[in-house]
């Protein structure tokens, strides 16, 4: 059991998401920044399916009822307990031990993976929280989340795993970039966009140059995360783990999987530039990005 | 047009099965849902957009078995449950309905009829979900009667209540979950359209017969 002490604002517990119900427009959830997610899991030896806190709004802090190994993972994290430890380690936590994951003004999300998951109540075969529609519900300071059984020992602690957000952010152009005018697939693929502050787990809104859309109104179709959508208006919006599974604006282009955190992770008025991948070479970054838990 | 499969991103890919919505092309882009068996997999008015892990399998198989399915044509088309492919679909679900919305005048007015014909229009058909999406449980119902004339409103409400029964550009839906929403709402119901801890958890399901029963 871990009791959450100073819950930030907006946490929640998640895990790889809910991606068999879609059918019933049910968002898929899971984690924001999915790299940072599945780093913190693998340094605590959790498997695929374990649930960890995503935290937003920190300082965020809690205190393990027994010894664990946990790890935090996000951009810009540390942990304190006793003292000030570097994100994206391992760490021995003993019971009792009060643990603070801080970050800087750039931190949205920050991920606390513990051994052995956080095994809260499992709804539509995921425990990923999706509040909106009473799907688990954002943590507040005293609850006790119940954990799963240590996967590791205290000889784990001290793995790390060593990544740098990336500045510029690869997409694959499409689905829809042959109905935009070429010059605003030039302009969206070499112009600076703003992150805007009304940005959340379903998307990130941009702000920047006016991308020209497409005549017309569209059918709805379904749209998976990293899509950028481009509204009447002009004002991208790049869609995030909690996204409708339907949208009705054109996609001029969706961002490479291994670049998602990366969009998520953007802070307010921080800038974005997206440089044009093909399939091959975004699936190639997955694949560097993948190799570096390898050390985990 | 033939049909048309684009990549989505590195890990997902849409086919355009037509231009304009017909009954006869959703239901192929719902079969085509049902028989992908790689990862998610959303239905649409004329399109489907399926995911699949590349730690699982490769893009260029994945694209090829979509290209396959979409090859075999619309000729297979036949509703199904996810879990019993095959099985012939012919639910109906009856959302009964109170016709109080506060767009009803304005919607019987602009559509030349009294409010009893409206109701008797808007409940007297039977509607097919197309597809479910926007929100948990939001259906997507077509198609209205063509006398019922329902633009958008020009500015959206910023909180639409839930159950509220809406229409708009020939279809009708129930809002799930209070919402912002731009749909003339007509009525209202008690019917709870989504509730995760039931099984299944939507009521209305891709593919189902809709009627509204007026109360």
């Amino acid at each position: 059991m871990i009791r959450v002490e100073a819950p930030g604002f907006g946490s929640t517990v998640q895990d790889r998401g809910r991606p068999k119900h879609v059918r019933d427009g049910v968002p898929i959830s899971g984690p924001a920044d999915p790299f940072a997610f599945r780093a913190a899991q693998a340094l605590v030896g959790n498997a695929a399916e374990d649930a960890c806190i995503e935290a937003i709004g920190l300082p965020f802090s809690f205190r393990c009822e027994t010894s664990r190994v946990i790890a935090v993972t996000g951009r810009e994290v540390q942990v304190t307990v006793r003292d000030r430890l570097p994100g994206w380690t391992s760490i021995f936590v003993r019971a009792g031990d009060l643990v603070r994951v801080t970050g800087t003004e750039r931190t949205r999300y920050a991920y606390i993976a513990v051994s052995g998951g956080v095994t809260t109540e499992v709804v539509l075969g995921s425990r990923s929280a999706y509040p909106r529609v009473g799907i688990g519900a954002v943590l507040r300071a005293g609850d006790a989340l119940p954990l799963g059984d240590a996967r590791r020992t205290a000889e784990y602690a001290g793995r790390h795993v060593t990544f740098t957000y990336p500045e510029d952010i690869a997409a694959i152009a499409g689905p829809h970039a042959d109905r935009f005018a070429d010059e605003a697939l030039a302009r969206f693929f070499s112009q600076p966009f703003r992150a805007s502050p009304q940005s959340d787990r379903q998307g990130l809104r941009l702000e920047g140059p006016a991308i020209e859309t497409p005549e017309g109104e569209m059918l709805s179709f379904g749209v998976v995360s990293g899509a950028v959508q481009v509204p009447r208006g002009g004002s991208p919006i790049v869609l995030l783990a909690d996204h409708g599974t339907t949208g009705g604006y054109p996609v001029i282009a969706t961002v490479a999987t291994a670049d998602l955190g990366s969009v998520a992770q953007r802070a307010p008025g921080e800038t974005l530039r997206f440089y044009r991948v093909d399939r091959e070479r975004a699936l190639r970054l997955g694949r560097e990005r993948a190799a570096l838990l390898d050390t985990a | 047009m033939n049909p048309r499969i684009t990549a989505f991103g590195d890990s997902a890919l849409m086919a355009e099965l037509g231009e304009v919505f017909d009954e006869s092309v959703a239901a192929w882009a719902r079969t085509l849902a049902l028989f992908w068996d790689l990862g998610p997999a959303v239905p649409a008015y004329t399109s489907v957009v399926v995911s699949f892990d590349p730690d699982q399998v490769d893009a260029e198989i994945a694209e090829r078995k979509l290209r396959d399915l979409v090859d075999r044509g619309p000729t297979y088309v036949y509703e199904a449950e996810p879990d019993k492919p095959h099985a012939i679909r012919t639910r109906l679900v009856e959302i009964p309905t109170r016709y109080d919305g506060p767009d009803l005048d304005d919607v019987a007015t602009r559509s030349g009829m009294s409010r009893d014909e409206l109701i008797r229009v808007h409940s007297e058909r039977e509607y097919s979900a197309i597809f479910l999406g926007f929100l948990p449980g939001w259906a997507y119902c077509a198609r209205l009667d063509p006398r019922i004339i329902a633009t958008r409103l020009p500015s959206p409400r910023p909180r639409v209540p839930a159950g509220s029964v809406g229409v708009v550009d020939g279809q009708t839906g129930v809002y799930p979950y209070p919402s912002p929403g731009g749909w003339r709402l007509i009525g209202s119901t008690e019917a709870v359209m989504f509730d995760a801890n039931r099984s299944p958890a939507s009521l209305i399901r891709a593919g189902d017969r809709v009627r509204f029963v007026p109360r």
